[in-house]
């Protein structure tokens, strides 16, 4: 029987954001990173979450080969066609939840305060507390000032425009 | 300002007084009163695993015993496991107080019921003592940048490679390697900011540190232009840029930021 070390795969993900303006001066927000499979060594770097995906799934692969290696090939490949069902069905989600938090961090970080709240009742009412998580927000607070400020400029922008374009109306 | 300059000397009084010193970054080593722990001491490697365990996790205040034998040892079964524990503490304790009188309690781990936990008030640990002098850093970084010049060099010095590198495999250790990597990092290029202008060449030797721990680090490359640029070496100002743009796209396939580009076309400007 496969021990516990080949049964685990842990991952240390990191992400770097970098929020900078383009040629147009419109903001823009670029995530670069890294990831590591801690059991292995490996490393890889990305700006794109599907290279983590591809990176994860085939370290979870190599796992559940190594953990059926006294199984008959048919087991094997029965157990395979699961494993990736499996991964296919997690990484379908997990890019989507992760790109929804990068784009509104409040909204889903809210989320899943509501989860543990909605967790802890159920558990226990008297522990029900209301979790302090504003630290997590950090991020999420610097993104809404800038685009605040962007919206600001814009819409002062809009506004002199419109003033132009009333005063060349006039003029006709 | 007297508080700040107290509170750096107090971090580093503590090195030179505490009877337990331990370095953690780049290797692992425990000096008892100014004197090494011989590997012969340390015995089985179960010893320093435990040790090393309640270093990682000294914030986390009481960890169940249940829970450190399943991080350390899960590859055993329940019993096996227990038993290392009770082996590993023991020789734990005997490293940290080898003259302490049987059935006297323990200095430096604590025991509460089942629950475990390392006091660090009189162990000097250079991981702490990393955190506390970036923090002091960062917040003087502005109002008192002198004092934040002397905590980073502090930190920076104690930075002596990655976290307990014979861990390296093991995911107990990974979160803190992490935090006290980006600690370091953020030292050295909020350093090397600061000594730009006045020197320049520090500033670059800093900044290839920075990028000896990350590679990919875009702030450092910047940073490093400016130095150059500043001290009058604009091909190697470009050529710096050159090697952050060759690296963004290996590893990422990106280009660099529109300010590093912008620094680019300032540097290539200038005749």
């Amino acid at each position: 029987m496969a021990n516990k070390k080949e049964e685990t795969a842990s991952f240390m993900l990191r992400f770097t954001q970098k929020i900078f303006e383009n040629e147009s001066g419109e903001p823009q927000i670029q995530w670069r990173g890294n990831i590591r499979h801690v059991q292995g060594g490996d490393e890889k770097r990305f700006s794109e979450f599907d290279d983590v995906v591809t990176f994860i799934q085939s370290h979870l692969q190599d796992l559940t080969i190594q953990a059926m290696e006294d199984k008959t090939p048919e087991e094997q490949k029965g157990i395979l066609s699961k494993s990736f069902d499996l991964w296919k069905r997690m990484a379908a989600e997990a890019p989507k939840m992760v790109m929804d938090t990068i784009k509104d961090p409040k909204k889903q970080v809210a989320q899943i305060q509501d989860q543990i709240q909605d967790q802890l009742s159920h558990v226990k009412d008297e522990i029900g507390q209301k979790l302090d998580i504003d630290s997590w927000l950090n991020s999420s607070k610097s993104d809404s000032k800038l685009i605040l400020e962007k919206l600001e400029k814009l819409s002062g922008d809009i506004s002199k425009l419109n003033k132009k374009v009333e005063k060349l109306s006039k003029k006709k | 300002m007297t508080a700040i300059k107290n509170k750096i000397e107090s971090i580093l009084n503590k090195k030179s007084n505490a009877s337990i010193r331990i370095q953690t970054l780049g290797s692992f080593q425990i000096w008892r009163n100014e004197e090494s722990v011989s590997s012969k001491e340390w015995g089985r490697d179960a010893i320093a695993q435990l040790l090393q365990f309640l270093i990682a996790n000294r914030n986390r205040h009481g960890l169940h015993k249940e829970q450190i034998i399943d991080r350390i040892w899960d590859e055993v079964d329940s019993k096996a496991g227990q038993q290392n524990f009770k082996v590993a503490l023991h020789g734990v304790n005997k490293i940290l107080e080898p003259t302490r009188k049987s059935r006297t309690e323990a200095k430096y781990i604590i025991r509460q019921g089942v629950t475990y936990q390392l006091k660090t008030d009189d162990i000097w640990m250079d991981v702490e003592a990393l955190d506390d002098f970036v923090a002091i850093g960062n917040q003087n970084l502005v109002d008192h940048p002198t004092l934040a010049r002397q905590a980073y060099y502090e930190a920076i010095e104690l930075y002596q490679g990655s976290f307990l590198p014979n861990r390296l495999y093991e995911d107990w250790s990974s979160e803190e390697r992490e935090r006290i990597q980006l600690a370091a990092l953020n030292a050295l290029i909020s350093l090397s900011e600061l000594l730009t202008k006045e020197n320049p060449l520090e500033a670059v030797r800093l900044t290839q540190k920075a990028l000896q721990i990350d590679a990919t680090w875009e702030d450092a490359y910047r940073i490093q232009m400016e130095a150059y640029f500043e001290k009058g070496n604009r091909p190697m100002a470009i050529k710096t840029y050159k090697q952050c743009e060759k690296i963004l796209d290996q590893e990422f396939g990106i280009q660099p930021l529109p300010e590093t580009k912008s620094l680019l076309k300032k540097i290539q400007g200038v005749q």
